[in-house]
């Protein structure tokens, strides 16, 4: 009996993550973030899991237009995962015996970045635009530390989004050289990533790079980016300084659904059972392809800026030989322990039955680390929109990919000359179910 | 039956540490002690800076300038904007008003309150005009104007390399005469850091 119990207790401590997040998810789905975010506070976080607590209520009160709640959160899952970085021995011993879900989750590096692209779009919504500084030089700090440490073949060695959007704040800002810097970096994180994340250069970034370029009388590089991108007319600084913009991102779709995939064999030579359980990405349907924007008879379009979905896919697969060496490892544990658990006695019905108990206890808590930032959205999009000053109704629409308009909404914006209105549209689908 | 009392000692011994490593624990620590936890500006960084500043704006020429020129009225300031440039998110209205507080304690300079402040203490007089009796009544348009306005910057370098980083950060505060926008004083003050993480936890 006793030995029941504890296998019933390691397999209740063990159930995932994600088996805990469906109503949350059902509520997201429906609309009603604040309805997911009152589901999800239900949780009770094992303090392992702490960190992802955070980043998923911290989305979640984003998505409610709790910004500076959201805020605080998200300051704090910063905090914390710093306080993780260093290495526990008794976390490496457990997830070598035990599973990888017994470890601190701290979050892939795309995670920690995405906290600071969200802390740096909560300031900016809220129109603190030096704190907004700060995540952009955190986050520059975060990738240079990044590229310190990681192989040059990894595919996610840099974030174009990040890139990007520490542009638009130091642009913002009026520091034109690290503003050129930064758009600099993301076109060529842009290029680099073409072929792993799909994601093109986005049209925005075009008309900022020619932009900034003319700013600095940089002729030549100008010159390379008119004839490149095959444009000859863009609103010059000085031209964009007299009028007010709108800067829209919209969030659409969920990040990747983090499963198990496992597979449980008996052994035939000792009669005992092995089960290697490993963690896989599976991609949801993402119906939007674009927004469109417009205020009176000025309109435009939003471009992907970052494809999350591809980004954790990928990554997850850069880190699949590792993470299967240590499930093989710990499978070969596991049954040494089995083994020398049945031939440890001289009473042998109860030797056996030992075996069989420890042997069952390894396969039960045998599970795959499922544990990822789930309310990340799958793709976001940007869209910048020059206007002169003055009252607008903005409108937005999104568009799905048959073209047909998924959302409509109308925003009602004051903008004054020169000055920058960041808007945010999160947007997810009803049909959540994955790919199959 | 003879291990029953050691049992009993062992668990009541166990409780008692399980008890112990439940409660929270205060120490009580004075203002000026130094403690850095995490490496990150603290206030004992606020108070360093801000004492610095003040010690090496008291004893510039500018402000003997002043006195010489109009006989003995003591400048007026007004604190502008501080702009945190540096990559933490620090509470800069902690460090303006260490900044200003010291100030105006020397005796030696007169402190105008801020825009934001300015308006509620105008609501207060528009209210006093109607509500409050004649001879207390505060009449408006007599506000000290100011002379100088002291701005700043709070700017970091950070060096990491693996565990370790250097952090360096810079304060500048310039002190701007209002009359012809002339800079009257230049305050730096830098702070170096050496901060090495931990690499093992629990």
């Amino acid at each position: 009996m006793p030995c029941a119990a504890a296998c019933l207790a390691a397999l209740a401590a063990c159930a995932t993550f994600s088996d805990t997040i469906q109503s949350t998810e059902h509520s997201l789905a429906q609309q009603r973030p604040r309805a997911a975010l009152i589901e999800y506070e239900k949780l009770k976080p094992v303090p392992a899991d702490r960190v992802l607590y955070l980043m998923n209520r911290g989305m979640l009160l984003r998505m409610s237009g709790d910004y500076d709640e959201s805020t605080r959160t998200l300051e704090e899952t910063k905090r914390l995962s710093e306080q993780l970085r260093a290495l526990s021995l008794r976390e490496q011993a457990l997830s070598f015996t035990v599973n990888d879900a017994s470890k601190s989750f701290v979050g892939e590096d795309f995670e920690r970045v995405m906290v600071n692209n969200y802390l740096a779009l909560n300031y900016l919504e809220r129109g603190q635009l030096d704190a907004a500084r700060v995540e952009a030089l955190q986050v520059d700090l975060l990738l240079r530390e990044r590229r310190q440490r990681s192989s040059a073949d990894n595919p996610y060695a840099e974030d174009a989004f990040a890139r990007y959007l520490t542009g638009i704040v130091y642009e913002d800002e009026g520091e034109w050289s690290d503003a050129m810097i930064a758009y600099r970096k993301a076109y060529e994180a842009y290029q680099k990533q073409l072929q792993s994340f799909a994601v093109a250069i986005p049209e925005t970034l075009k008309h900022d790079l020619i932009r900034l370029a003319d700013r600095m009388d940089l002729a030549e590089e100008a010159k390379g980016y008119r004839e490149e991108f095959k444009i000859a007319e863009t609103l010059s600084a000085a031209d964009l300084r007299e009028r007010g913009e709108i800067i829209l991102t919209v969030h659409a779709g969920l990040a990747p659904d983090k499963r198990e995939r496992a597979t449980t064999v008996p052994n035939p030579a000792t009669g005992r059972i092995l089960r290697i359980a490993l963690p896989q990405y599976r991609s949801r349907a993402q119906p939007f392809a674009y927004a469109s924007v417009s205020a009176d008879s000025n309109s435009t379009k939003t471009s992907l800026v970052e494809n999350i979905d591809a980004i954790a896919v990928k990554t997850l697969e850069s880190e699949m030989p590792a993470i299967t060496a240590r499930a093989i490892a710990r499978m070969a544990a596991k049954d040494i322990f089995a083994s020398a658990a049945s031939s440890n006695s001289n009473d042998s019905g109860a030797s056996a039955l030992f075996g069989l108990a420890v042997n069952l206890a390894g396969v039960f808590t045998e599970r795959a680390d499922t544990r990822s930032w789930f309310t990340l959205p799958g793709e976001i999009h940007l869209a910048r929109l020059p206007l002169s000053p003055g009252e607008y109704k903005l409108k937005v629409e999104l568009h799905g990919r048959d073209e047909r308009v998924l959302d409509s909404s109308e925003i009602k914006v004051t903008l004054r000359k020169g000055e920058k209105k960041y808007l945010s549209r999160h947007w997810i689908p009803t049909n959540l179910e994955v790919k199959p | 039956m003879s291990h029953r009392p050691s049992l009993r000692i062992g668990l009541a011994l166990l409780a008692l540490v399980t008890v112990t490593a439940c409660s929270t624990q205060v120490e009580r620590l004075q203002a000026t002690d130094v403690k850095d936890l995490s490496g990150g500006w603290n206030d004992t960084d606020s108070r360093l800076v801000s004492e610095e500043m003040i010690r090496d704006s008291l004893s510039r020429p500018w402000l003997q300038e002043w006195g010489a020129a109009r006989g003995s009225k003591r400048p007026a300031l007004i604190v502008g904007e501080v702009r945190n440039l540096s990559h933490e998110h620090i509470n800069v209205n902690t460090f303006t008003l260490d900044v200003e507080r010291a100030l105006i304690n020397s005796g030696k300079i007169d402190f105008v309150a801020t825009k934001d402040e300015r308006k509620g203490i105008r609501e207060e007089r528009k209210d006093q005009d109607i509500n409050a009796r004649e001879d207390t009544r505060n009449a408006m348009g007599r506000e000290l104007g100011a002379d100088f306005m002291m701005t700043g910057t709070i700017n970091t370098i950070v060096d990491p390399n693996g565990d370790t980083q250097v952090l360096f950060y810079q304060v500048n505060m310039t002190l701007i005469s209002l009359v012809d926008n002339r800079k009257v004083w230049v305050g730096q003050k830098e702070i170096k850091k050496l901060v090495t993480r931990s690499k093992l936890r629990f």
